[in-house]
């Protein structure tokens, strides 16, 4: 931690979303390297409002000294998880994976209890917000396949997270067939959440325990000669920057000298002219809001570059705007009213671009624009399939993700 | 090797870079921008400073002494810089007004008047002496802005204070964006029975929209209305590096946020590559040419040990002003620290001299002998240079 070296420009105070709408939370100056300070190992933490930070990160992207203020709140985070009594909402969602599990065992019912009446009077209960409806659980999620089926050029494991297991398959497979078109033997290996929820909801311990499942597997992979892909910008963040950072995981380092985001792997193979996809018309204008995971990982935007290469696509790419669901952060009834004022923003920002659709990396984001837009959210990965006529059969989420809401949102 | 490489690589997100990046992006090159963090622009007033030596900012530049690096470029360079910069300014709806040929002056947070050059839009109707009738509007425990400094200096100044139930600069700005904020405190306002002849805000009104929020406001009062920049947060600023970010987009630019870059990758006299720090495998970016923008020492370009300065990335030879124990005067507050001429000395196609590097091209802040206090030749010198620089690489490239 580097909070020395703030010079209190307040560069990191206008870049975040938060403060841009939550007079509570002081901002990433006061709650980062100015709270620091004052942080002694003796005394109980008193500043509950760290757990106002969404982590979105981008005031560790604009910090011209090299702070990285969100470092050190979810370090503080962490120590407020440990002195303070949880709320429901953050023990639930920093077990979401044991609850989606749950979820996806029981998909008919836990789904219709999610969007029943009754359901969400118990979720609000719990501090649990339902402006947008909670993701739909898939019966059926990605089935294990640690090894390899044919002899292709490369072989990858595919580290495809919580999102794409429990809520879209559908769009696993897809990728899964879109690397095994361009000759990848993709694998599926044992594979645990990536620990960001937990995390993020104060639980460090939970997080270094799924963290350390997940390196002990991989790394047999990397042994073997396996790159590693994800495609959900939080848990590549996670692999690559939470491993090796507050969560000190031996071999993290491995991990992430051998783990791409899916999209700079198919770029790097078609620049070393390893692969040449045949890209298809694709008419359409699309929306491609970067999610702050993905501005963070320092690899530009390789989904976009693969866009600009599908003919008769127009992308139009929006970085400056957080969506504000951060994961299960706007899912707390504490932060409904920041989610819903950052969402509207930026899809204020979308509809100005005139884009039939949205396109995002991240589940969460895709979740909180499509929801509170009405537009259709895809996965890049998906217009990627498209245009190489890679059959997908997507799920139906037009009723859900798409429908009208049924609660007037919260005014801002 | 990198993943992909460019035409062009500019290092460094202020005025100079991205006004490099998005010239050379619209010339039809494919061109990446790498900065540590947000630049020192979004910390100024959004004023552009050209020379102010004189009247005329022309002819302060023409009295600069001999070794001055805006002697580098032509006079028609400088109007072809500010024309496109306004005409660009414009489009992204943050009007900027003034010329080349005339400085004027603008009130400050503590009642003194800045001279500067070219102003965005909502500082246009700011008094040009202390003879200006105003009417200061300020919010209650803004931390950042005490009318009382303005009511001292200035005769016939008067103030009121509004609760906007926020304290920030930033806080407030956004709420200005609110109809419902702005009815409210425009039902408010107009009662304040204000009978001088132009209202004056602090920065705050408003973020995206600031212009249509500060034409309602005039239309309401039927009045002038303008606002006086404060200490950062600096919403002027932000503006003016939001827009600048906009049309290096536009035109095609790409830019890696957080990528501050560490070294560089060489052969024989090209540069070949940025490195940055990773948590994974190395980090590179190729490119056919590199232009350096990295600022000063605030920007980030230099860095001081006990004995030398150090320019950060290429480790160019710096022009250091004599040995350490010369580089300051006594006076704090003098504009005539040797210090500030510490930096890059430049020829006039822009590269480094006693350099090996033929590809590695130099602009803005991080130039030796500029003294931008001193001369009041801040983002002005940076637009200049940037198009001087922009326009050697593509000389070269021909």
């Amino acid at each position: 931690m580097k909070f020395e070296h703030c010079i209190r420009c307040t560069i990191c105070v206008e870049n975040c979303p938060v403060f841009r709408v939550n007079p509570d939370f002081p901002g990433p100056k006061q709650a980062g390297p100015d709270a620091q300070r004052f942080r002694s190992e003796k005394d109980k933490t008193v500043d509950h409002w760290v757990m106002l930070c969404s982590q979105c990160k981008r005031c560790d992207m604009a910090c011209p000294s090299g702070v990285e203020p969100a470092e050190i709140i979810l370090r503080a985070q962490q120590r407020y998880g440990i002195e303070h009594p949880r709320t429901a909402a953050h023990l639930l969602f920093a077990n979401n994976y044991y609850l989606s599990q749950l979820g996806s065992l029981t998909a008919p019912l836990a789904n219709r209890f999610a969007a029943a009446g009754i359901g969400k009077k118990i979720l609000q209960r719990m501090g649990i917000t339902t402006y947008i409806p909670f993701p739909e659980f898939s019966f059926r999620t990605m089935k294990k396949k640690p090894k390899p089926a044919g002899k292709g050029r490369k072989k990858v494991a595919f580290f495809y997270g919580c999102f794409i297991n429990f809520y879209r398959p559908d769009i696993g497979a897809g990728i899964i067939r879109l690397l095994e078109s361009l000759n990848i033997d993709v694998v599926l290996p044992p594979q645990w959440c990536c620990g960001l929820p937990a995390l993020g909801n104060g639980n460090l311990a939970l997080a270094r325990y799924f963290a350390g499942k997940n390196v002990d597997s991989l790394s047999d992979y990397v042994d073997a000669g396996y790159d590693i892909i994800y495609s959900c910008t939080s848990c590549g963040l996670c692999l690559l920057n939470d491993y090796q950072g507050i969560m000190d995981i031996p071999r993290a380092k491995k991990i992430a000298e051998n783990t791409y985001d899916l999209h700079e792997y198919i770029l790097r193979l078609i620049i070393e002219k390893n692969i040449r996809p045949e890209f298809r018309d694709v008419s359409r204008s699309v929306a491609y809001h970067i999610p702050c995971h993905l501005r963070a990982m320092k690899i530009g935007y390789p989904a976009a570059d693969l866009m600009k290469m599908i003919p008769g696509l127009e992308c139009h790419i929006l970085d400056d705007a957080c969506c504000g669901l951060s994961g299960s952060y706007g899912f707390k009834k504490t932060n409904e009213t920041t989610a819903v004022q950052l969402g509207k923003r930026a899809v204020s920002l979308i509809r100005k671009t005139g884009a039939s659709s949205i396109v995002s990396d991240c589940g969460s984001c895709r979740m909180q624009l499509g929801g509170l837009s009405g537009m259709d959210a895809f996965d890049p990965a998906e217009i990627i399939c498209e245009s190489l006529a890679i059959d997908v059969k997507r799920k139906n989420t037009k009723n859900r993700e798409g429908r009208k809401i049924a609660r007037p949102l919260p005014s801002v | 090797m990198s993943l992909v490489e460019y035409d062009v690589i500019i290092i460094g997100a202020g005025v100079a870079g991205l006004t490099a990046g998005t010239l050379l992006a619209e010339r039809g090159k494919k061109v990446a921008l790498v900065t540590a963090g947000e630049p020192t622009v979004c910390l100024s007033t959004g004023c552009i400073d050209l020379c102010s030596g004189a009247d005329n900012p022309e002819e302060a530049i023409d009295a600069l002494p001999a070794q001055h690096p805006f002697h580098l470029v032509t006079r028609q360079q400088i109007h072809q810089a500010v024309d496109d910069f306004k005409r660009k300014m414009a489009g992204a709806g943050l009007a900027y007004v003034g010329q080349t040929s005339r400085n004027r002056l603008v009130l400050s947070a503590i009642g003194t008047f800045k001279t500067t050059c070219l102003i965005p839009e909502s500082m246009q109707a700011s008094p040009q002496s202390e003879e200006g009738k105003i009417h200061v509007v300020t919010f209650a425990c803004l931390k950042d802005f005490y009318p009382g400094y303005i009511i001292s200096r200035l005769k016939n100044a008067s103030f009121s204070t509004y609760d906007a139930g926020i304290s920030t600069t930033m806080g407030i700005a956004s709420l200005f964006e609110d109809e419902n904020f702005l009815e409210s405190f425009l039902l408010w306002v107009e009662k304040q029975n204000i009978r001088e002849d132009k209202i004056a805000f602090p920065a705050v009104l408003g973020l995206e929209s600031s212009a249509a929020i500060r034409e309602k406001i005039e239309y309401r009062m039927e009045r002038p209305v303008f606002e006086i920049p404060t200490i950062p947060p600096s919403m002027p600023g932000r503006r003016l590096f939001n827009c600048l970010k906009d049309s290096f987009h536009r035109a095609g630019g790409v830019i890696y946020w957080d990528w501050q870059a560490t070294g560089a990758e060489k052969s024989g006299r090209l540069i070949e590559a940025v490195i940055t720090e990773s948590h994974g495998r190395p980090n590179s970016l190729n490119a056919q040419a590199f232009i350096l923008a990295t600022g000063s020492f605030v920007g980030g370009g230099l860095r001081a040990d006990h004995s030398k300065i150090i320019e950060n990335i290429f480790d160019l030879p710096v022009y250091t002003p004599g040995k350490r124990e010369e580089w300051f005067e006594q006076d704090y507050f003098s504009l005539n620290h040797p210090i500030g001429r510490a930096g890059i000395v430049v020829d006039g196609s822009f590269r480094a001299v006693e350099s090996r590097w033929d590809n590695l091209y130099v602009c803005g802040n991080i130039l030796a002998h500029i003294e931008v206090l001193k001369n009041g030749c801040g983002h002005g010198f940076a637009l200049a240079t940037a198009r001087a620089a922009a326009e050697s690489l593509l000389e070269a490239g021909r």
